[in-house]
């Protein structure tokens, strides 16, 4: 039997307990370290895997040989840090979505690691969903012709948690739903259309109270460069609490493909809500194949290029809120 | 009984005079067309005429016939304005195909003839379908509580596009439509909106662009839109237009929609619902309950506009709502000429 592959968990929220759970329940693999600013918050979360050892000391986790990849979990402004860290020490990295706030920060983060012999893994969670990985296969396989005009309706019944004290709240700290979120339905249609974006519009509104400093309701128009089209729209305001309604719709040339929560098998129990089946265990798969990236087993199915268009597109998308003219994504400005 | 006469018989023609003519209560009492008109037209309205066995007219005996009570007016988009005002001021009542106009100005010459005339004046629409008029109940008992996002997908296919009967230069030729798939379809969802919320819309946006048809591409008009409109109350919309190569849907045109209140979430489709056959060959089909919705939705409206007019009631559906509807469309198409966000101001309510 192979060695186990070592990996190290930074971060000790909501995301990070998800993660470690998730990685502990893959055989073959450890969480060697669970890493935060919060020993007490790191010893909890570690306790989550077996043998894992909770660190305030991010410098002794990366300069263990025997830590393979790093998966950084923490608060979305400490991402480039965490990872530019892990990539300098030679580690892979896998890191929570949205991966930056800035283009900067995400090209100085894919420089450290693509750029310096390893590996970077944005957790795009929702590509690993059931659903949304058959409509792609489907998709790329060419059922549809060439794709040509998506429509996503996203919408739950949520309320960030925390009251006003609510992290993705506070702007600095989240980048803003577009950014929060709309990473999530941006990445499909880029990764389902397969061409970056040019021009986005943005308008949003705040679901459950007036004067939300961060809207949680919003919508996107967007032109890719070959004149293709999708409608984006994320909502958190339905009224029934854990909620949820997704459909996607692509046309192509020569056909159309559809998904949609409202047609699949569903729990009906008094007091009892279950995600549908088409979003089950995302999470697991989404990290059994970073490990399989990392052991060089498989070949990445989230390339840092495509990200990196929908981190774009959704900065552009706040500006457009910002503003309320749409934005244009001009890539020849680009290195 | 009802006397109807077509002014000009082209596009849907046929399936209206058809709705008309097994209607007991409606007596078509002719089909007319200007002699200088184009061959095509004069073809096309001539060949109706001949297969519902009624007169072909000229449009001064058919304006002048006094038992006559309805004109339907039923040419190419661009002339629907010129037509209905002569009708209207022959005293006629005005059927007037979709879309009412192709530009405000001639739907306001529209409105100033009806207002003269002791005719009434209306416009082919979808407002009867049983899926809006579903959301619309389930809207005004309260279930929604205030509604706050709307969405909706208006599809056509293409499949049916270059083997329906329609002649496709009747949506692509500017000359006679007066513009693309937004101009042709776009009225649909906005409709919709105005009729589940009765709210205006105050800014639009829309992306415009040719996707799918050749025919489109030739003729350089669009044949999908993404549109983004912002409505009183801070209620936002999206719409999803296209004639796509193959609409997920069941018949020549789907559409839905997915109404967010604050109190409660509905979805709804003019396909749905709908029976489910499945063949020895492995073959599914789908058979939507009452019909497939593009010619159910038009027939519960003829027959209603029937219904009011023997009761001597006006039209449910005003040139005036079809004006406002035109407005919308007209700041989306702007919106997606200038890549800017479309304004839309709106003065007093009117009298009258």
């Amino acid at each position: 039997m192979s060695a186990p592959i070592r990996v190290a968990v930074v971060g000790t929220g909501s995301i990070a307990r998800e993660h470690v759970a998730a990685l502990a329940s893959i055989p073959g693999v450890e969480v060697a370290y669970v890493c935060g600013s919060d020993l007490a918050r790191a010893a909890a979360v570690a306790s989550l895997a077996p043998g894992a050892e909770a660190t305030t000391d991010l410098a002794r986790v990366l300069a263990d040989p025997s830590v393979l990849g790093v998966d950084v979990c923490n608060a979305t402004p400490q991402h480039a840090d965490s990872t530019i860290s892990a990539g300098r020490a030679g580690k892979h990295v896998h890191v929570e979505k949205p991966a930056a706030l800035t283009i900067a920060d995400f090209d100085a983060m894919v420089a450290a690691t693509e750029g310096s012999g390893t590996s970077l893994m944005v957790g795009q969670t929702v590509r690993f969903q059931p659903a949304v990985a058959a409509l792609a296969e489907r998709v790329h396989a060419g059922d549809i012709g060439t794709p040509r005009l998506a429509h996503v309706s996203w919408y739950t019944g949520y309320v960030w948690p925390g009251g006003w004290r609510g992290w993705q709240l506070d702007r600095e700290k989240s980048g803003g739903h577009p950014v929060h979120n709309g990473t999530h339905s941006l990445d499909v249609a880029v990764w389902l259309m397969g061409r970056r974006p040019v021009r986005v519009f943005t308008r949003s509104f705040p679901s459950f109270a007036a004067d939300m400093p961060v809207d949680d309701s919003f919508h996107m128009t967007v032109r890719f460069e070959d004149g293709s089209l999708a409608t984006l729209e994320i909502s958190y305001a339905l009224a029934e609490p854990g909620d949820m309604f997704r459909r996607i719709m692509v046309a192509g040339t020569a056909g159309s493909i559809e998904h949609s929560t409202d047609s699949e098998p569903r729990l009906r129990a008094p007091g009892v809500r279950t995600a549908p089946a088409s979003v089950e265990g995302a999470m697991r798969v989404q990290l059994a194949h970073w490990i399989e990236l990392i052991s060089g087993r498989a070949e990445p199915i989230v390339t840092t290029d495509q990200v990196r268009a929908a981190l774009r597109t959704a900065l552009a998308a706040q500006e457009s809120l910002d503003t309320g003219r749409p934005v244009d994504i001009v890539w020849e400005d680009d290195k | 009984m009802i006397s109807v006469g077509f002014l000009s018989a082209v596009r849907h023609a046929d399936s209206y005079i058809d709705i008309f003519a097994n209607d007991p209560r409606v007596r078509v009492v002719g089909v007319s067309e200007y002699a200088d008109a184009a061959e095509w037209k004069l073809a096309d309205s001539r060949r109706i005429a001949g297969r519902y066995g009624v007169p072909f007219l000229s449009p001064d005996e058919l304006l002048a016939d006094p038992d006559c009570d309805v004109i339907v007016v039923c040419s190419e988009p661009t002339r629907h304005a010129e037509l209905a005002v002569l009708a209207l001021q022959a005293g006629k009542h005005v059927l007037i195909d979709k879309p009412l106009a192709v530009t405000t100005a001639e739907a306001d010459a529209i409105i100033e003839a009806e207002r003269a005339s002791r005719g009434t004046a209306t416009v082919i629409n979808r407002l009867h379908s049983p899926a809006i008029q579903r959301l619309r109940r389930w809207v005004d008992e309260g279930h929604f509580g205030l509604p706050r996002h709307i969405d909706i997908e208006w599809f056509a296919s293409g499949a049916f596009f270059s083997t329906s009967v329609e002649r496709p230069e009747l949506v692509t030729d500017v000359a006679l439509s007066g513009g693309g798939e937004i101009l042709n379809f776009l009225l649909y969802p906005i409709d919709y909106l105005s009729h589940l919320t009765g709210l205006r819309v105050v800014e639009a946006y829309a992306e415009a662009s040719t996707l799918f048809q050749s025919t489109h591409a030739e003729a350089g008009v669009e044949d999908t839109a993404v549109v983004s409109l912002l409505l009183e109350h801070g209620v936002t919309a999206t719409i999803t237009l296209g004639r796509v190569a193959s609409a997920p849907g069941h018949g020549p045109v789907s559409s839905s929609v997915r109404l967010i209140g604050s109190r409660g979430f509905a979805t709804a489709d003019d396909d749905q619902p709908a029976v489910s056959i499945f063949g020895t060959d492995g073959a599914q089909r789908r058979s939507t309950i009452g019909g497939a919705s593009s010619e159910a939705i038009v027939r519960s409206f003829l027959t209603a506009y029937i219904d009011r007019l023997e009761l001597g009631a006006a039209p449910e559906y005003t040139v005036r709502q079809a004006r406002e509807t035109l407005r919308v469309v007209e700041a989306c198409a702007e919106a997606a000429r200038t890549g800017l966000p479309a304004i839309l101001i709106h003065k007093r309510p009117e009298e009258g």
